[in-house]
């Protein structure tokens, strides 16, 4: 402030005028708690990969619709029409069997190999600003998730029309198993995501290993179909036994409850999932420090 | 703090590697890429970092940021750090400028209510109101690079990190973004900023750190430090792409004439002789301009032009109405033209320069480049206008009595009752 006419600069501190007096450049009367912030990009990221999932084609989310029901068709035509044709007890609802089955793994698939991809996936952000990498991970999960949810209610209030379901209370408990389906595919997609970011091999070992599962998990065969000895084995399988169990949540009283067939293994799979996301956390933990090195 | 990196020599990584050779480790080539380096920063300085390319600088600024973790050593930041190192960092081409704001936003921490409060401010700022609703893949890049350095300002972070950021952008936009950068000066907030652009270090920067083979090597005033940049570019002689000189070889105005003498190369200089796009008022500045003759023996003129960024005229001195002349030239012959101004009376603003070669008589054109150079100039005395006239106030008074102002004082208060 040495010449007179420098008291121009002085008054612009006082009351902001040019630059300062933008809103935009006005300090946040208060700034959101951590979680909240971390919430509001999960939700912003997760809306967003949704939204760009199907953007630019002609049908856009209508397709999340069609790729289980085509598998549903194939599945159904080979299996049950032909394969298991009069083999199984409860063949009638079987179909519907089939198709929450398929509903759910689609969910599953779709959710550990979109957080495979989403850290690698996502170098430019990872390089060029600083935010808690997991974030991403859950993101692409949740929007998986949200596929699920859209899918879940039409084909729900398709079948109430049919009549294609057994509702009653224990219809309720879809709810913890769909809860207990996303902490299996959040564990193992915050694994894969971190190690595919140092392994890319990961991507074709995955794939392979999901088609293995699905042959695994009693999708396109009935539990019933097996020996019981094999059946208590088959339901120790994470997947197998939440889809088993939802089957029986709103398909048909017919099916054993896994604690049936489980007894008091039921732990495994319950250890199995709680493993899967303490594995993935730790995994993530360990790995995510080199991410920005790394891609 | 040190950064190490561990650069595989071999496709270590693939699990083909690791099988073909089980019993090898995997080799590596450590690079240190930010050596033992320790510095402090005060709140409302704007620090820049500057060096040749890998000497790790932007290292070190991804470790400030956190998407690096140091090796050895440790950073203490207090207060909120920005998080984006670039501009549009998360940008969706398939989103709309609105839905980016509210993306980027996110990025940055803010939540759904608040962004909502602000998108106008945005969009008012990068001065895309009437776009909002545009997917971002329509936008031209100037476009996008307001809306992003508009999304980043939403941080009201207490230390901003940039790297690179202002190569975009043309120089109306660079300009709003300095006034940004001082408000958040004048506000107590830190910039940190890596840039090659040594102008831009010269004229923002309080202080410059210069990197090379991951130490810093020097730490001080910019001017300093920028020339011991310079002698160390020099020294490598590979710095062709730092070296702000060359800009102006390429020639790329509008350019037309006969070309019997051809411009080869035009330079703006500094004191010591360096090419240089960015001057202080007061400072000398020389005009430099290669030429050679295709097909002109005799003697031939010197036009240039001065103008403000927005088009107007200032000056437009040629060698036939300045004293020194141009000499006469041989087909064949190289030389240089040099027109000198020994103290720039131009203020802070965006300038550029035009320079032709004419016959002896200002008739026919040899060569005629327009807008060849832009320049900055900057003054530090925060002067008013457009030049600076170079003129002194005097001051002459006479002290009234001290009864007769209070006697006036009180008829004043009498006239307002």
């Amino acid at each position: 402030m040495t010449t007179a006419l420098n008291e121009g600069d002085s008054r612009q501190t006082a009351v902001p005028t040019g630059i300062a007096a933008s809103p935009l450049l006005a300090p946040w009367a208060e700034s959101p708690s951590t979680v909240r912030s971390y919430l509001s990009l999960i939700r912003e990221l997760a809306v967003t990969s949704f939204k760009l999932k199907y953007a630019g084609s002609v049908l856009g989310y209508i397709w999340s619709l069609i790729k289980p029901l085509m598998l549903f068709g194939m599945m159904y035509l080979i299996f049950a029409a032909f394969l298991l044709k009069g083999r199984t007890s409860s063949a009638e609802n079987f179909p519907v069997e089939l198709l929450v089955a398929i509903v759910l793994w689609t969910f599953f698939a779709d959710a550990t190999t979109t957080a495979l991809a989403s850290i690698a996936g996502n170098g430019d952000m990872i390089r060029k600003a600083y935010f808690p990498r997991w974030i991403l991970v859950v993101a692409s999960t949740m929007s998986a998730a949200m596929t699920l949810i859209v899918n879940a209610v039409l084909i729900f209030v398709l079948g109430l029309l049919f009549h294609w379901y057994q509702v009653g209370w224990q219809s309720l408990l879809l709810i913890p198993l769909l809860l207990e389906l996303y902490v299996l595919s959040l564990g193992i997609g915050m694994l894969l995501a971190a190690l595919y970011v140092y392994y890319r091999d990961l991507g074709h070992i995955w794939e392979i290993l999901l088609q293995l599962l699905f042959y695994l998990s009693a999708i396109i065969f009935p539990f019933s179909l097996l020996s019981p000895q094999l059946q208590g084995l088959a339901a120790m399988n994470p997947v197998a036994q939440i889809i088993e169990d939802a089957r029986r949540a709103v398909v048909s009283s017919a099916i054993p409850w896994s604690t049936d067939l489980l007894g008091r293994r039921l732990v495994v799979p319950l250890v199995l999932v709680i493993g899967a996301l303490g594995v993935g956390i730790w995994s993530f933990q360990v790995l995510s420090k080199r991410f920005g090195e790394r891609l | 703090m040190s950064k190490r990196f561990r650069i595989p020599l071999d496709q270590a990584g693939t699990l083909q590697y690791r099988f073909s050779h089980p019993l090898s480790s995997a080799r590596y080539r450590d690079l240190l890429a930010v050596n033992d380096v320790s510095f402090s920063v005060r709140p409302g300085e704007f620090i820049g970092i500057a060096g040749p390319n890998g000497c790790g600088k932007s290292t070190l600024l991804k470790m400030l940021s956190r998407i690096y973790a140091p090796d050895r050593g440790r950073i203490s930041v207090r207060g909120r750090v920005s998080p984006f190192l670039e501009l549009g960092v998360g940008f969706k081409p398939e989103l709309t400028a609105r839905e980016n704001i509210f993306l980027g936003g996110s990025i940055l921490g803010l939540t759904r209510k608040q962004l909502a409060s602000r998108v106008h401010a945005v969009l008012e700022f990068a001065e895309l109101v009437d776009f909002a609703d545009h997917k971002l893949k329509n936008y031209s890049s100037g476009m996008t690079v307001r809306l992003a350095f508009a999304v980043a300002m939403l941080a009201d972070a207490d230390i901003l990190l940039l790297d690179e950021v202002l190569a975009v952008g043309d120089a109306r936009f660079q300009q709003k973004c300095f006034d940004v950068f001082g408000h958040y000066k004048r506000t107590n907030r830190t910039i940190v900023l890596v840039t090659h652009d040594l102008g831009t270090l010269e004229l923002y920067c309080d202080r410059v750190l210069l990197m090379q083979g991951g130490r810093v090597v020097a730490d001080g005033k910019p001017s300093d430090v920028i020339s011991r940049y310079r002698r160390i570019v020099g020294a490598m002689s590979d710095g062709a792409d730092t070296d702000p000189g060359r800009l102006s070889t390429a020639l790329t105005g509008r350019r037309w004439g006969s070309r019997d003498v051809e411009i080869t190369s035009v330079r703006l200089l500094d004191r010591q002789g360096q090419p240089h796009q960015s001057f202080m008022t007061g400072a000398p500045l020389t005009v430099a301009v290669d030429y050679v003759s295709n097909n002109l023996d005799g003697e031939f003129a010197c036009a240039i032009a001065f103008k403000r960024a927005d088009g107007a005229y200032l000056a437009g001195p040629n060698s036939k109405v300045v004293p020194e002349s141009v000499p006469p030239v041989k087909v064949g012959f190289q030389g240089t033209i040099f027109f000198r101004i020994p103290s720039v009376t131009l203020l802070r603003a965006s300038y550029t320069l035009s320079v032709g070669l004419y016959d002896d008589h200002l008739n026919h054109a040899f060569d005629v480049v327009q807008d060849v150079l832009e320049f900055q100039v900057n003054d530090d005395r925060g002067r008013q206008g457009m030049v600076d006239l170079g003129g002194t106030y005097g001051h002459t008074f006479t002290a009234r009595p001290l009864e007769q102002r209070s006697v006036n004082k009180a008829k004043d208060q009498s006239t307002l009752a």
